[in-house]
């Protein structure tokens, strides 16, 4: 026995053990900002100019999409039904512009899935107005509540018809219920950001499964995912050989499908660039040093939105009358995909998976 | 077993024969047999717990096989678990040395099944694990603290071959040993790929943080990366070097483990397993300290030596001739094929290439029904995990599989002769993505196979 040999043996254990015990769990953030990337200030960008900001508006729009809705269901009238049309797109519009932040308690609560799952499932909906009995805190009725659901209530071509039989206070209640549901998940949201979150989020710099700059990026995959799938491709036929379902859109019974596709994809813009502020992802691809990436990401931003926006709205009808502008659209929404799943995802070391497992 | 002493020159064979006979303590056989046990047993429970048996094995709709094994299957929900149950039963039966070896086999069945399921899951430590347990089921690593001497007095021996403890050391070195040969890519040694990739996305970590944006620090890091594999197993062969070698191994894989968190069980695997490079005293040493905790369990000493009969002999050589040759040639298979290794991954698996590359990828899936002309896009989700899809979609042997799938399910849709198209880009260590396979050439007639598969386009060096 190498006595030696046994006290370096220990001594050496022993210091390794130190060495990751203090390399492990304290994700402090970088205490100097180097010559390389400032990724808290950049997370603080996010969390202070946009992603709170973002939750405060929707919680305002919420307020008065309900005074709106309330004055629309004790007179339910067109006239009112017209008044309320552009505070819901408003308030809807807010959503998508904080769509893209599901990380946090935004992904806790499952904001976006509660809040937009669409199509609306009528038939079951239809169904929980008639007994009365539903909880709208359980995943198997995403697609019962939230935008979709409202869209379908308000805006549906019987709507108004509806609300005025006899039996409309089953239907009125389930309508008031489904906006308090979307204001106090937003409410969760928002206060858990104004109090907890914000630190933890602006602090911790990482970049594996979980952390925030890796769900921002894997949020942008997800979100394009959404657009070139259900948003667009879906009703448009690409997945049933050219069968077209406009009513599967978003927000197909408002009619405003096209304004909230255009209005998710700027948002995605903005969250990309970190709204022009020198403190986005872009900014940490340059800083990374690619510079022609980047700026082939911004054109192609700009060239799908472009396109997006050149499709009449409501986009449901144009997926039959305008063929080939939704399809130009389309082909450009699967570029700016392409290149946020694979060039901007290995450049920033971002691994797309909305699934944990061991690698090598 | 009989017990034998020398004079094999009597068979003609050669002195490193006599040198491979030498007796030494089976000490090292036996921690290697505890520890790989109990680091068997954590792994399945971690496994379990992280809910992976179900994701992995029972959620999936598809499953990607491999060439020949398209017979496994994954068992349902109560059949993967109780798999699982098994090899964690083998795996602590492994650690106790109780009725050893069945259990090893037991072991090495279950395990190498569950691999062989899908594709998607290949990890180069997973094949690290079945070779290790199926080196196990031959050696004698129950004969000296194990349940079994305990109940079987009689098999007790203190004194093996070197060969038993050489053959896992010899493992052991190959796998640093090729995983070096691989790191000698100009990507890796000129560019510094994939890990000037990887470390600015680890700029978090304490202290060296900082540093991480540095091309440099890739550029050290890959360079000491190369020379730690290619050398790591020679000095800790050599008695000298040994103590400071163990120290690399424990510096290395523990950085490793800090800095890529997502390698899982690897680092460890690697740490626990390179102990078997100490000496027998050394591990006889260990052993001899615990002797009072354990001492009802202590049998009389033995001091005959574990040998075989000169028929199983001959047959052990044949098997581990046979084993190491292979374990050679596999990683050398991809010069068979034309193309570029990292882009077309033929021969990438299996060859300890470990940490090589950043690769991702998209694939666009389209069925095309000749009679009527209709398009039909493909949602992966539909079919794929969101791991397997973007496992399949960089790999062009499981891109084929899917696609043959697609058609057949699109078949038993009421398609006529559904012809599978794919739209796939990929980007390779940081360059630009670029269009991956032939998106003209219908998926569903190409054969799956051995052959170079000419749909994937070639490889060309694209701008970063």
């Amino acid at each position: 026995m190498n006595l030696t040999g046994k006290k370096g043996f220990i001594t050496l254990i022993t210091s390794i053990v130190f060495l990751v015990l203090a390399c492990d769990g304290n994700d402090k953030p970088d205490p100097t900002p180097d010559n390389g990337f400032d990724k808290t200030a950049m997370l603080t960008n996010y969390a202070d100019n946009l992603i709170i900001p973002g939750y405060t508006n929707l919680q305002g729009q919420l307020q008065t999409l309900e005074t709106a809705v309330n004055a629309f269901l004790n007179a339910p009238t067109t006239a009112n039904q017209q008044t309320l049309k552009p505070i819901f797109k408003e308030a809807y519009l807010q959503f998508q512009r904080v769509s893209v932040y599901q990380v946090g308690p935004a992904e806790t609560v499952l904001l976006s899935n509660f809040l937009n799952t669409f199509p609306a499932n009528t038939t079951a909906i239809e169904n929980n107005i008639n007994s009365g009995t539903y909880n709208f805190a359980q995943t198997s009725v995403l697609d019962q509540q939230g935008f979709p659901a409202l869209d379908y209530l308000l805006f549906s071509p019987n709507a108004i018809q509806r609300l005025t039989e006899a039996t409309n206070n089953n239907r009125k209640k389930y309508i008031q219920d489904v906006i308090n549901r979307s204001k106090s998940l937003v409410n969760t949201v928002a206060t858990e950001w104004n109090s907890n979150y914000r630190t933890q989020f602006v602090t911790n710099t990482r970049t594996d499964v979980g952390s925030p700059i890796g769900y921002l990026v894997n949020q942008f995959a997800f979100e394009l995912d959404q657009l070139k799938g259900p948003r667009i491709g879906w009703p448009f036929g690409k997945m049933s050989g050219g069968t077209v379902f406009a009513d599967k859109s978003e927000g197909y019974y408002a009619g405003i499908s096209g304004a909230l596709a255009v209005e998710n994809l700027n948002s995605l813009k903005k969250a990309y660039t970190g709204n022009n502020s020198g403190k986005g992802i872009s900014d940490y691809l340059v800083a990374l040093k690619k510079d022609q990436l980047n700026s082939d990401v911004i054109k192609q931003f700009d060239t799908a939105i472009d396109q997006l926006k050149a499709i009449p709205d409501p986009m449901s009808n144009a997926f039959t009358n305008n063929k080939e502008l939704v399809d130009a659209a389309y082909r450009q929404i699967q570029t700016l995909l392409t290149y946020v799943k694979t060039d901007v995802a290995s450049a920033t070391g971002v691994r797309i998976t909305y699934q944990d497992s061991d690698g090598d | 077993m009989t017990v034998t002493n020398s004079n094999r020159r009597e068979n003609g064979l050669p002195g490193w024969w006599d040198w491979l006979q030498r007796p030494i303590h089976i000490a090292p056989l036996i921690t290697f047999r505890i520890l790989f046990g109990g680091m068997m047993l954590a792994s399945i429970i971690r496994f379990w717990l992280n809910g992976w048996i179900t994701e992995l094995y029972v959620e999936p709709s598809f499953y990607f096989t491999y060439l020949g094994f398209e017979w496994v299957h994954p068992l349902g929900y109560t059949g993967m678990h109780l798999l699982f149950t098994i090899m964690a039963i083998s795996s602590l039966l492994i650690l106790l040395g109780l009725f050893y070896r069945p259990a090893a086999v037991l072991f090495f069945l279950t395990f190498t099944y569950v691999e062989l399921i899908d594709s998607t899951n290949y990890l180069n430590h997973y094949y690290f694990v079945s070779l290790i347990s199926f080196l196990l089921i031959w050696l004698p690593a129950n004969r000296y603290w194990a349940l079994d001497v305990v109940f079987f007095p009689r098999i007790r021996r203190e004194q093996v071959p070197l060969w038993t403890v050489g053959l896992i050391r010899l493992q052991l070195g190959m796998v640093y040993f090729f995983a070096g040969i691989a790191k000698l890519h100009p990507d890796w040694l000129l560019n510094a790929m994939p890990l000037r990739i990887w470390l600015p996305a680890k700029t978090h970590l304490p202290l060296i943080g900082p540093f991480l944006y540095e091309p440099w620090v890739a550029y050290f890091f890959s360079w000491f990366g190369a020379i730690y594999d290619l050398g790591i197993a020679f000095f800790l062969i050599n008695r000298k070097t040994r103590p400071v070698a163990y120290f690399f191994v424990l510096a290395f894989h523990l950085a490793t483990a800090v800095f890529f968190p997502g390698i899982g069980m690897f680092p460890y695997i690697m740490i626990v397993s390179s102990f078997i490079f100490f000496s027998s005293n050394f591990h006889a040493g260990i052993f001899k300290s615990l002797e009072p905790i354990f001492s009802p369990f202590i049998t009389e000493a033995n001091f005959k030596v574990y040998s075989l009969r000169p028929i199983t002999q001959k047959f052990f050589l044949t098997v581990f001739s046979l084993y190491f040759i292979l374990q050679v040639i596999i990683p050398f298979r991809y010069l068979l094929y034309p193309g570029h290794l990292f882009w077309n991954e033929e021969g990438f698996r299996f060859s300890w290439r470990v940490m090589l590359m950043e690769k991702s990828g998209i694939a666009y899936f389209y069925i095309k029904e000749p009679a009527t002309g209709k398009t039909y896009e493909i949602n992966n989700r539909e079919f794929l995990t969101p791991l397997q899809e973007k496992m399949m979609s960089t790999q062009p042997d499981m891109m084929i599989r899917y696609a043959h799938h697609l058609a057949a399910v699109y078949a038993g849709r009421g398609l006529k002769e559904p012809a599978v198209y794919a739209e796939s880009y990929v980007s390779l260590n940081g360059e630009r993505s670029r269009l991956y396979l032939d998106s003209t050439v219908n998926l569903a007639k190409q054969v799956v196979g051995w052959k170079h598969y000419t749909w994937v386009l070639p490889y060309i060096k694209t701008e970063q």
